[in-house]
């Protein structure tokens, strides 16, 4: 009877787990085509505003849920270990090289003014990068949805903004299955493709126009 | 008992035969994007595909009444109006079939993703690589044309 339950444990964990628990997307990975060439010095920030990490509910390195056969959530988080925003910059700062950019990161403590004011004119870059995460968040099982919630904005050196891009929205990603890999992958895209549009917006390509 | 056994043998039944056919036909183009004005194309073949899938999307433009090339190089030799990469994954039951093809549109210039469109078939839902070839193109420009039409 003993051994019987020996046996009926594991497979209950493993049927309420699954496929489900430890799972890691690499946002480093995404390849970011966007929509302008130029050249000169950018500098490139990325805020983490996402309020369930701002309230200590989830670390800087969550990404999203993956659920259990019984819907039981699990935290999905980063393949680097470092946090989504700063995986997020660095795939960016490839894009923008990509581009013809010079690009340099910006430490940037928080989505307050002040502090974004602080970062670029200790930066001295005439302009710079700055986009807001003020949500990013996956979530599977039967299918992956994704929240989002970005800001883009050119800032001036005096901390001027002088264009911006947001979007917002949740919705149903095509291309996800069973497999941390390919969610990876599917989710990564969705990230292509979100910065792509924000930048593709008039504005923003006006001022980083050369 | 032996109604249920029954019971879950008919649901495992169901479950393994409809696992075996799943579709899925989506494209996303981005909003600000004229895909009607675009004319001439250039196909990069995808670096694992030795299929000849390149010559099967060219084709199907050409049949379009677009005008496509295709090639191994990534960029064009002479200007096109779009660039069009791809990604095809194939599976095997009993045959070798095409499981699911990506096709995306990107600016010549700055090689930016304006349009994307993806056509997903397990086995039992399988066509051929041309029919899902056809069907991934007419996703996204027939999107594309409904956007125009508003």
């Amino acid at each position: 009877m003993k051994s019987l339950k020996l046996i009926v444990l594991p497979l209950a964990l493993a049927v309420l787990t699954g496929c489900a628990v430890g799972n890691q997307y690499d946002y480093r990975a995404a390849s970011v085509s966007l929509p302008l060439a130029g050249s000169g010095e950018l500098g490139i920030g990325v805020i983490d505003n996402r309020s369930y990490v701002l309230d200590g509910d989830k670390e800087a390195d969550f990404i999203g849920l993956q659920r259990g056969g019984f819907n039981n959530p699990f935290d999905v988080t980063t393949a680097s270990g470092n946090s989504l925003t700063q995986d997020m910059s660095e795939s960016l700062e490839v894009a923008l090289r990509n581009s013809g950019y010079t690009v340099t990161g910006l430490q940037i403590a928080s989505a307050d003014s002040a502090a974004v004011t602080a970062a670029v004119t200790e930066s001295g870059m005439a302009r710079n990068i700055v986009l807001t995460v003020t949500d990013w968040k996956t979530d599977i099982y039967m299918n992956m949805t994704l929240q989002f919630d970005l800001l883009l904005e050119v800032i001036t050196k005096q901390g001027d903004t002088v264009a911006s891009s947001q979007m917002q929205g949740e919705e149903t990603l095509s291309g996800a299955g069973v497999g941390a890999s390919r969610n990876s992958r599917t989710a990564s895209a969705a990230f292509e493709t979100k910065i792509g549009r924000l930048f593709n917006d008039p504005e923003i390509i006006a001022a980083l126009a050369n | 008992m032996k109604r249920l056994l029954n019971l879950i043998q008919a649901g495992l039944v169901l479950a393994l035969a409809t696992g075996c056919v799943n579709t899925e036909l989506t494209s996303d183009i981005d909003p600000s994007a004229d895909l009607v004005g675009l004319e001439t194309f250039y196909v990069a073949k995808f670096g694992p595909d030795e299929r000849g899938v390149e010559a099967m999307i060219a084709a199907e433009l050409n049949a379009m009444g677009k005008t496509a090339t295709s090639g191994v190089d990534p960029k064009p030799t002479s200007p096109v109006d779009a660039v069009v990469t791809y990604e095809d994954r194939w599976m095997w039951d009993i045959t070798m079939y095409m499981l699911e093809l990506s096709i995306d549109l990107r600016d010549p210039e700055t090689n930016y993703k304006f349009a994307t469109g993806r056509s997903y078939r397990t086995s039992l839902a399988r066509k051929d690589p041309e029919e899902m070839v056809t069907e991934v193109l007419s996703e996204i420009f027939g999107v594309a044309t409904e956007g125009e039409e508003e």
